[in-house]
């Protein structure tokens, strides 16, 4: 599906003055209000109301309500309640037209295409920018800058997770340091008996990947149940249908990918050198 | 000895993981701080671009932001009523209109034409002259970016297709020289403006819907707020908010997602620290049980040992939390470039912006952090058993 240069196609906030009329009308133009707007003017599907293009009201239109919508969730509309009413363009034109338009020469701010064959998207834009001078085609998942707002949210997020990957690492060699340091006597025993470095390391490996493995469920776990808790608490405050947080197979997998093996690196580096030093000087004799 | 030199050479003692612990105090730290910064930063750089324009009070149709809201009609009468309003100041309504720059070799570049009515200007002049009254129809000023684009100077010329409608094709294109290269407020990286008046962009475009703008901005002479109130009983149609309201919209509007992202990452970060302080110092405690079983038999008493504990957790903290604070401004500036890109973000703007409060609150909670994460080790020398620990040390 292609978009030409669309920026508003939707009618947003011509709400001027809604007045609920009681007449029903088999002539009058139906309209799609968005829920955050019925629930403000307390309208239902039925009612017929008045809309204008204008501030002051005047010009004003009836249309019957035949449908109340979820908007689609906007990121840079965020926090911003979603007054919305859909019309059909030629009655939103009609509404908008001013005396000296002339039918049929009404401006529109994009159209959208469904190609037969997508593939042939590129070629499409080339023909119609050729064709056409002063339309602008662009493929619609490059169009608008929702995908722009996302890609840079997401980029923030992963500095902000970089940075507490560093930390966690940081404390987590710390922890590890500590906890080897204690396990001092048992390896030095272990090495006395006659266990090669590398057995004692192999099982030392595999208790930090076994441990982190633990812990990553544990974190999966806890940020899974966070997630319904955070996007009904972001979608309460904005009276938004978005979702905030969506913990997906590869974001699980990046973590878990992530977590593993730093968590076996970091007990294997802390470890490394404890096991380097003689056994009878980790026994302390 | 005091209780702080010898929390001070029990870390010294240990210099690898008392280091690692510190920085990643520091780590933590930093990450609080800018979630702090971020909490507040990208209002007050709001309210300082706000205020920087001049005007402190703005009317639009609605309580909607600037450029969402239907445009007022009637414009002119509008700006004259205002002007005679008792504590009103200088007036200016402002309209934008799309329009298309033609290029000399290649396509045309998009970009926004502001057309005022009223002095002075809402921008800043960097070269050349800003209009003037007796400014011709065909004077306009462009950004930095627009004279960067078209390598244009003041006494250039440009060919610009308007629209003050839909597309920026639909009007024929009209030639205007520019007079001087601005600075507007509010203006978005890379994005090319110029700015003329009403009258220059009526007929640029052709404009079918004439007298009209989208804002009217006043400086106002007293209280803003008289002025709001003045405009209110002018126009009830009208919703005039002055900087502090505009403020409030947007953080109802622009962006809170930052500031409620930022609460609870503040939230999250602390719970980490905490935990993270919390079981460095348990086992560090842990490992010192005979050690410190020893210095009570010696006569240290139980209140001095405790010192001890928290003296430990405050150095530890205390250290890292100081190194977060210059790792913390360093990541802000890479945090705030990042999220500049995000689209129609004014150059001005910044998401990251310190304040003595951020910093206040900053060192109230690693110190809170400090305090909650020692009670648990606290707690276990405190009813630590002399005798048997001893005992179990030497059987050991």
């Amino acid at each position: 599906m292609l978009r030409l240069h669309a920026r508003r196609l939707l009618l947003t906030c011509l709400v001027v003055s809604v007045t609920t009329l009681q007449a029903q009308s088999t002539r009058t133009p139906d309209v799609l209000v968005s829920r955050q707007l019925a629930e403000s003017e307390h309208l239902a599907i039925g009612q017929v109301i008045r809309l204008s293009p204008h501030t002051d009201g005047t010009d004003a239109r009836t249309f019957r309500i035949a449908g109340i919508y979820e908007p689609t969730a906007d990121p840079q509309r965020l926090g911003t309640v979603p007054r919305k009413v859909r019309l059909h363009l030629p009655d939103l034109l009609d509404l908008t037209r001013t005396a000296t338009q002339v039918a049929g020469t009404d401006p529109v701010d994009g159209i959208n295409i469904r190609l037969a064959r997508p593939d042939d998207a590129d070629a499409f834009i080339r023909d119609v920018n050729g064709r056409m001078p002063g339309v602008g085609a662009v493929r619609a998942d490059l169009a608008g800058n929702a995908i722009g707002t996302f890609t840079v949210v997401e980029r923030f997020h992963y500095a902000i997770a970089t940075v507490t990957i560093l930390a966690a690492t940081i404390f987590l060699l710390a922890l590890t340091i500590m906890l080897v340091d204690e396990r001092r006597e048992t390896v030095g025993i272990l090495r006395l008996i006659g266990l090669p470095v590398g057995r004692i390391l192999s099982q030392i490996l595999l208790e930090g990947v076994l441990v982190a493995t633990a812990g990553a469920a544990f974190g999966l776990t806890l940020a899974l149940g966070s997630q319904r808790l955070l996007n009904r608490f972001f979608q309460w405050k904005y009276d938004s249908a978005m979702q905030f947080v969506g913990i997906t197979p590869h974001v699980a997998s990046l973590c878990v990918s992530i977590a593993v093996p730093l968590g076996a690196v970091a007990t294997v580096l802390a470890s490394w050198a404890l096991l380097r030093r003689n056994g009878l000087r980790l026994v302390r004799r | 000895m005091r209780a702080l030199a010898f929390a001070a050479r029990s870390l010294v003692r240990q210099p690898a993981r008392a280091a690692l612990g510190m920085l990643g105090v520091a780590a933590v730290g930093a990450l609080l701080f800018d979630m702090l910064l971020l909490s507040e930063g990208m209002i007050v750089s709001m309210r300082d671009l706000l205020e920087r324009t001049g005007f402190d009070v703005r009317i639009t149709t609605t309580a909607e932001m600037p450029r969402t809201a239907p445009r007022m009609e009637r414009a002119r009468e509008t700006v004259a009523a205002i002007g005679r309003l008792p504590g009103v100041g200088d007036v200016l309504a402002v309209r934008f209109g799309d329009m298309a720059l033609e290029q000399t070799h290649g396509d045309p570049l998009n970009g926004t034409f502001q057309g005022i009515l009223g002095t002075p200007g809402p921008w800043t002049v960097m070269t050349g002259h800003d209009l003037s009254p007796g400014s011709g129809t065909d004077d306009v000023v462009v950004n930095r970016a627009t004279a960067a684009d078209l390598h244009v100077t003041p006494g250039s010329q440009l060919l610009v297709h308007a629209s003050c409608e839909s597309s920026p094709g639909a009007a024929p294109p009209v030639r205007l020289r520019v007079v001087g290269i601005v600075s507007f407020p509010f203006e978005i990286a890379g994005e090319r403006m110029i700015g003329g008046s009403l009258d220059t962009l009526e007929s640029a475009c052709s404009a079918r819907a004439r007298d009209q703008a989208d804002m009217v901005l006043v400086t106002s002479r007293g209280r803003p707020d008289e002025v709001v109130d003045a405009v209110g009983r002018l126009r009830p149609d009208l919703h005039a908010a002055t900087n502090a309201q505009m403020l409030g919209r947007v953080e109802q509007a622009g962006f809170s997602y930052f500031r409620q992202i930022s609460t609870v990452l503040t939230t999250v970060t602390v719970a980490f620290a905490l935990l993270l302080i919390c079981v460095l110092l348990t086992v560090s405690v842990n490992q010192r049980l005979g050690e410190i079983a020893a210095l009570r038999a010696l006569g240290f008493s139980r209140r001095r040992i405790v010192a001890d504990v928290i003296c430990e957790s405050s150095l530890m903290v205390g250290i890292g939390g100081a190194l977060s604070l210059p790792a913390g401004l360093i990541l802000a500036t890479g945090l705030d470039r990042i999220l500049k890109n995000l689209p129609n973000i004014p150059t001005d703007l910044h998401f990251f912006v310190f304040e003595p409060r951020a910093l206040l609150v900053h060192i109230g909670l690693l110190a809170a952090t400090a305090f909650v994460a020692a009670l648990y080790p606290m707690r276990i020398v405190a009813r630590l058993p002399i005798a048997a620990t001893l005992r179990s040390e030497v059987i050991s």
